[in-house]
């Protein structure tokens, strides 16, 4: 029923015009609002009305033009970060343990012997060219060769470099191509380079060396990576060090371990990989002590003498420290431990973590990346490592049709080798090489949020000492081997600490520099110190606009209906019609259906017009608008009470 | 009446609209306390009863003394910084990788110019401590055959004695060349002595310093170990004799790159010596930077592992190192951005030999806010020293050059270790006798931060740093020394001729762990916008205030009442005028006050309002004209009227 009243108020109002005039509103306005500069304007004189005006404008131009600055400070997302140092109780870090031979000689030799066998010949070749050598070359499988094989270039004529088969005496040699005769083996000038040729050997480019040593160690990882990616996974597994062989001793903290609190993983470049606390089937452990005492004790045989030669340059246990429930990065991360010596690693953990969008931008648990992490088939979480050696096993499968053996397979797909896939290595190495390949991949993938690194102070001693030399070993071998014999030597033994340092972490957190209490405080704070003015000035201003609008609609409204009247009237001569005269003139519009000769009438009503009404003046039709006044004059009686 | 007047009547009537026109201060004050919009005043004047108002009162005072308070904290913390961290990933330059034989000079090479220095040194071992060569390295074979060490009149020892002092006999040294006593007097400063106790259990060995032709001023240095004694005395006089060989010789004399650089590799793709700089370093030798190429671009990694980085075997040839003035074999390599000076001596990481050193790196770059906030720099160019580096600037750089500055000014020469500053030349003995006692003195005093260069000198406001993690492996394994050393002597027969042992080799790994960039940054804490609104926020909290407050107070309480006051004055200076002049006056009191009103704009007139019309009809009330409004309303039924009536 009430929309109704206001419904016929408002059509009343329409009829009737509008109670109040816009100056009046004005007033009104500025004497009663609790902004402060508006009441200065009207209770001042000419000059100072003026002084004001314009200090109120500016004022109020200030006001907007701060707040838009504050609105936009609180757009950009700006974080503030808060630093904490200290030592708590913490998990103690996953770590990650490899040999940097991926698999055992012994075991690996058969599948190696031909490769072996033309790397000895290849060596021979490089080093010492005479040609006396080649009768050597008869029992070699050159299918391996083929494929991808090395070549000097002769570059003393830097405009035309000459190509030169190691084998190409004996064996079909590229057009253009002949054996050196006299090749001085170290004379400047020459540059062993790999053929790397696609589309059945059409299309070939040379991967330069400029020192054979890399050339040769290149071209050996490459022939290695043809073969194993051919030998099913267990076989791998079993070519490589097993734990019990590797890991001798464990202590953590007070409590011993051994090989079995170890996880297995078999990592690609390093073979067989030993993950202590990863967390995945049992709790992480915790630490809550800072010092040596109370970390992570281990003492790993590395046995250098039975590494693959030309695979394992590098001597040494290889390890990383990593957050549970991720998958290591060995080879990024990693860092060496050297046989013959104690190494011992302080840590301190070091967290970041960061608020994510639209803060920063990184992501949570990477479910937001294009990419399919492959990883996760190991059940761990997302980091960026892991997206991006997805994203390149994702352009490899894309570009060259086959997986790389380095990063996990995809599903549906099969690993690269020569035999099935001939153009793989060219095209891998155009791929690794690509600098598009690696932005797209940058571009794509993003940060997680909680970023954890693991900063050590490493050290370094002899161990065993010569004095304990003799009586640690007999321990180990015969705990090990269960022989009477020393089985392990220096070379092979490598004893590794793994502590929390005194301040075992650094936690940098971020949160929202700018937040809504921070924005509504300073907005509120602007308004105050500029006009003194609040949330309820806005909605007293916003209610003033509405009563224009009201006004001018109104208006509007009368108007149009004045300038209808006015074309209805237009007939009619001489001076304007009075309110009654209209009043009459609809009166009599109303009553006569048959308006055909209103002209008698036109002549009659300037004659009734002319003498004014007599006895009461004319009244004052303003006055008539008594609601708004009344509410005025109830309000100001109500102060003078 | 027009309704609009009629407001603005009962405004006027209500507003004691007389601030300025107030005759007295009393009636100003207590116009601008009812009608000011801060809270407090008006309760001031509203209040009844005398403890009320004083309460008032006392609220309103503790009200302004808090905002003046806090506004002033406000002001005193602007210029604060508050930090943040983020992290990028993203594609990462590669920094400069400068690379350095920790031996300067090939010893079969520079021998000639150092023959009698070493020569004297061996003697002096021999008589202070009995030693003589063991003859097992071949290469000093000629070099310590001569035993003619009796006939030469040593000049190296007699410029500079080494001395050996015993604790009993206070005063009195033994030279080590002639092995007779000698009594020392002047100074004698320990090396080290006023930062740490030296205990004086056995003798001590050191060198006097004296000016030239004045031997009672005399500056005695003292080393706890005749180790350090004699390399420290070595090195004085290395200094004097390099300082004179001119620097295309020395670069000579010095390892080229092909021989340091066995095999080099960057990013997956061969590298060799012509992606190296050379880089002179006095005391170091030839130093090559990776990296570092003018007019060439920066290289940067998209891939973080130590595959991806700068991987280089290094040749580092014992057999050619010199015996006294390094006792330690290896490379030295720095890790630095491009344009800024490698300081090689200071901050290096030493890697051994047969081992494969990886130096994992983690990018962490500071931003600084200069001045006001802190005082760095942003290039130096407001550092009143001038940089003698070819580099750009930093404190390190700041402080050398100032202490080489200083030397020059002082001594008259250059030091050998540090650039030449414009028209100096290096300090030898042929020109500069004393050179070596002045730089023992200033060094003293630069030490003990006499020279104002520490206060001088400012640090920078941005720097990357780049965090190693450095970590050792057996290289070459046993299981590939063999072939490896093989290829290794190939690729370096270019240079040598020699099977390579394991232990003239040393690998070396720089990498990005991973393309994690670190930016500490600071931001100024405060902003003006800030300011002001926590000024709003204080003003509003303690006496809802503002500007506007602030403007009405300077109004009020100065402009208005020194009107006031003048008015007065002026008043009673026109009246004591007026009863100067005639004695009678007419009325002459009252004018002024008038004049003043009339002036003064009154309301209505100030807005521009036609005066109101009298209010007051007298008679009858008006109409009430709503009733006739129903013509109209009758007028609206018209057409629904009419709509039926036409066929």
């Amino acid at each position: 029923m009430h929309w109704r009243k206001y419904l016929l108020q408002g059509l009343h109002r329409l009829q009737k015009g509008p109670g109040y005039t816009y100056k009046e509103l004005l007033v009104w306005y500025c004497n009663n609002t609790n902004t402060h500069g508006p009441k200065r304007i009207i209770c001042e004189g000419p000059k100072k009305k003026a002084m004001w005006f314009l200090i109120t404008l500016l004022f109020a131009s200030l006001v907007c033009w701060q707040w838009g600055v504050f609105i936009k400070t609180y757009l950009s997302w700006d974080v503030s970060v808060s630093l904490s140092l200290g030592f708590k109780t913490m998990d103690f870090p996953a770590v990650t343990i490899c040999n940097s031979s991926p698999f055992r000689y012994s075991k690996a030799k058969p599948l190696l012997k031909d490769l072996d066998e033309l790397m000895q010949v290849v060596l021979d070749r490089i080093l010492a060219p005479e040609p006396t050598l080649a009768n050597t070359t008869g029992a070699l499988n050159f299918t391996l060769w083929n494929h991808t094989p090395l070549v000097l270039i002769d570059e003393r004529d830097p405009q035309h470099p000459v190509v030169l088969d190691l084998f190409g005496d004996n064996h079909n040699a590229s057009a253009g191509s002949s054996a050196a005769p006299a090749r001085a083996g170290n004379a400047p000038g020459y540059k062993l380079a790999m053929r790397l040729c696609s589309l059945n050997g059409t299309v070939c480019t040379f991967r330069n060396f400029t020192s054979a040593t890399r050339a040769v160690t290149e071209w050996y990882v490459l022939q290695a990576t043809n073969i194993f990616s051919q030998v099913p996974h267990q076989q791998l597994v079993e070519m490589g060090y097993p734990a019990e062989h590797m890991i001798l001793a464990c202590l953590f903290g007070t409590e011993p371990c051994s090989y079995r609190n170890f996880t297995s993983i078999f990592y690609p470049d390093y073979g067989n990989c030993y993950i202590f606390n990863w967390g995945m089937e049992e709790a992480a452990l915790p630490s809550a002590n800072p010092g040596a005492e109370f970390g992570l004790k281990l003492i790993l045989d590395i046995d250098q003498e039975d590494y693959v030669p030309f695979l394992a340059s590098t001597a040494g246990a290889r390890l990383v420290l990593h957050e549970q429930r991720t998958y290591p990065f060995i080879k990024e991360e990693g860092i060496y431990a050297t046989s013959g010596t104690e190494t011992s690693i302080g840590v301190l953990v070091d967290k970041l973590q960061r608020m994510g969008e639209p803060y920063s931008p990184c992501t949570r648990n990477g479910s937001d990346v294009a990419i399919r992490n492959l990883y996760s088939s190991y059940n761990t979480t997302y980091s960026i490592q892991a997206c991006l050696h997805s994203c390149f096993q994702e352009h490899m499968v894309r570009n060259c049709s086959c997986a790389h053996y380095l990063y996990p397979l995809p599903p549906g797909q099969r690993y690269c080798n020569s035999r099935d896939f001939p153009d793989w290595a060219h095209c891998y190495f155009d791929l690794r090489m690509s600098l598009a390949q690696r932005e797209s991949c940058i571009r794509m993938c993003k940060e997680s949020c909680n970023d954890t690194q693991y900063k050590m102070t490493i050290s370094m001693a002899d161990w065993p000492s010569e004095a304990s030399e003799d009586w640690i070993f007999h321990v180990l071998s015969q705990e090990r081997d269960h022989s009477t014999n020393i089985t392990l030597s220096k070379k092979g033994i490598v004893k590794l600490n793994i502590y929390f340092q005194e301040f075992n972490y650094r936690t940098i957190e971020e949160s929202a520099a700018n937040n809504m209490v921070w924005l509504l405080s300073n907005l509120g704070g602007q308004f105050g110190f500029w006009m003194g003015g609040s949330v309820l000035c806005l909605i007293e201003f916003g209610e003033i606009i509405i009563d224009f609008l009201w006004i001018t609609i109104i208006k509007l409204v009368a108007f149009s209906k004045g300038l209808r009247q006015r074309r209805a009237q237009a007939p009619y001569t001489g001076p304007p019609p009075t309110v009654a005269e209209l009043v009459e003139a609809h009166t009599n519009f109303g009553f006569q259906p048959d308006a055909t000769h209103p002209s008698p009438h036109a002549e009659a009503y300037p004659e009734q017009h002319a003498p004014p009404i007599p006895g009461t003046p004319p009244p004052n039709y303003d006055s008539l608008r008594l609601q708004p006044l009344d509410t005025i004059e109830s309000d100001s009686e109500g102060d003078v009470i | 009446m027009a309704p609009g007047e009629k407001i603005k009547a009962k405004i006027k009537k209500n507003l004691p609209v007389r601030g300025p026109q107030a005759p007295t201060l009393r009636d100003l004050m207590h116009w601008y306390c009812m009608n000011t919009n801060t809270h407090g005043c008006r309760r001031i004047v509203v209040s009844r009863g005398r403890l009320r108002r004083l309460l008032w009162i006392l609220f309103t005072l503790t009200a302004v003394a808090l905002i003046v308070w806090q506004c002033a904290l406000l002001v005193s913390s602007f210029y604060t910084v508050s930090v943040s961290i983020k992290v990028h990933f993203q594609k990462l330059d590669f920094p400069a990788v400068t690379i350095c034989n920790i031996n300067p000079y090939k010893y079969s090479v520079v021998r000639d110019l150092l023959a009698d220095l070493d020569q004297e040194t061996r003697g002096a071992l021999r008589t202070l401590y009995g030693f003589s060569e063991v003859k097992s390295r071949k290469r000093r074979g000629a070099a310590s055959e001569n035993p003619a060490w009796a006939g030469i009149q040593p000049k190296f020892l007699n410029t500079i004695p080494l001395l050996a002092f015993s604790e009993n006999e206070k005063g009195k040294a033994r030279d080590f060349f002639t092995g007779r006593k000698r009594k020392v007097d002047g100074t004698i400063i320990h090396r080290a002595s006023n930062v740490m106790q030296v205990h004086e259990s056995k003798k001590t060995v050191g060198f006097q310093l004296c000016p030239s032709n004045d031997t009672s001023n005399c500056a005695t240095y003292t080393f706890s170990s005749g180790v350090n004694a004699i390399q420290e005395w070595y090195k004085l006089h290395y200094m004097n004799i390099m300082a004179q060989v001119p620097l295309e010789k020395k670069i000579n004399m010095s390892y080229s790159a092909e021989e340091l650089l066995v095999t080099c590799s960057f990013d997956g793709t061969s590298c060799d010596a012509r992606n190296f700089t050379l880089f002179h370093h006095p005391m170091y030798g030839n130093c090559y930077t990776f990296n570092n190429r003018e007019n060439e671009t920066t290289l940067s990694t998209s891939r973080g592992g130590s595959e991806y980085g700068l991987q280089v075997i290094l040749y580092v040839d014992e057999e050619e190192y010199n015996p006294f003035l390094v006792s330690s074999t290896g490379a030295k390599v720095l890790i630095h951005q491009q344009n800024e000076y490698p300081f090689i001596e200071d901050v290096g990481t030493e890697i051994e030999t047969a081992m494969s050193t990886s130096i994992g790196m983690h990018l962490t770059e500071s931003f600084k806010l200069s001045e006001p906030y802190s005082q760095c720099t942003e290039d130096g160019r407001d550092v009143p020293v001038t940089n003698i580096y070819n580099a750009s600037y930093s404190l390190q750089v700041c402080l050398y050059s100032c202490f080489q500055t200083k030397m020059v000014e002082k001594c008259g020469c250059a030091q050998y270790s540090q650039p030449l500053p414009p028209n100096a030349s290096y300090c030898n003995y042929q020109q500069n006798s004393n050179w070596m006692y002045c730089y023992y003195e200033l060094y003293q005093a630069f030490v003990k931060e006499e020279l104002d260069c520490q206060t001088v000198c400012r640090e920078t406001c941005r720097f990357k740093e780049w965090t190693l993690t450095a970590s050792l492996a057996q290289w070459p394994s046993e299981a590939s020394e063999k072939w490896l050393l093989r290829v290794l002597t190939w690729d370096q027969g270019q240079q040598i001729n020699k099977q390579l042992n394991k232990t003239d080799l040393a690998k070396l790994l720089i990498f990005y762990k991973d393309l994690n960039q670190r930016s500490i940054m600071e931001s100024p804490a405060n902003s003006i916008e800030v300011l002001l609104s926590n000024f709003g926020g204080q003003l509003g909290l303690w006496m809802s205030c503002s500007v506007v407050c602030v403007i009405e107070i300077i109004e009020v309480f100065f402009i208005d009442s020194f009107s006031i006051i003048a008015r007065r004055q002026w008043q009673k200076a026109k009246e004591w005028w007026a009863r100067k002049q005639t004695a009678p006056s007419q009325q002459g009191q009252d004018n002024p006050a008038l004049q003043m009103d009339e002036d003064l704009p009154t309301f209505t007139s100030a807005l521009h309002l036609p005066p109101a019309p009298g209010a007051q009809v007298p008679g009858t009330p008006p109409p009430r004209y709503n009733t006739l409004h129903l013509e109209r309303a009758f007028s609206h039924q018209l057409p629904d009227t009419q709509a039926p009536s036409e066929p």
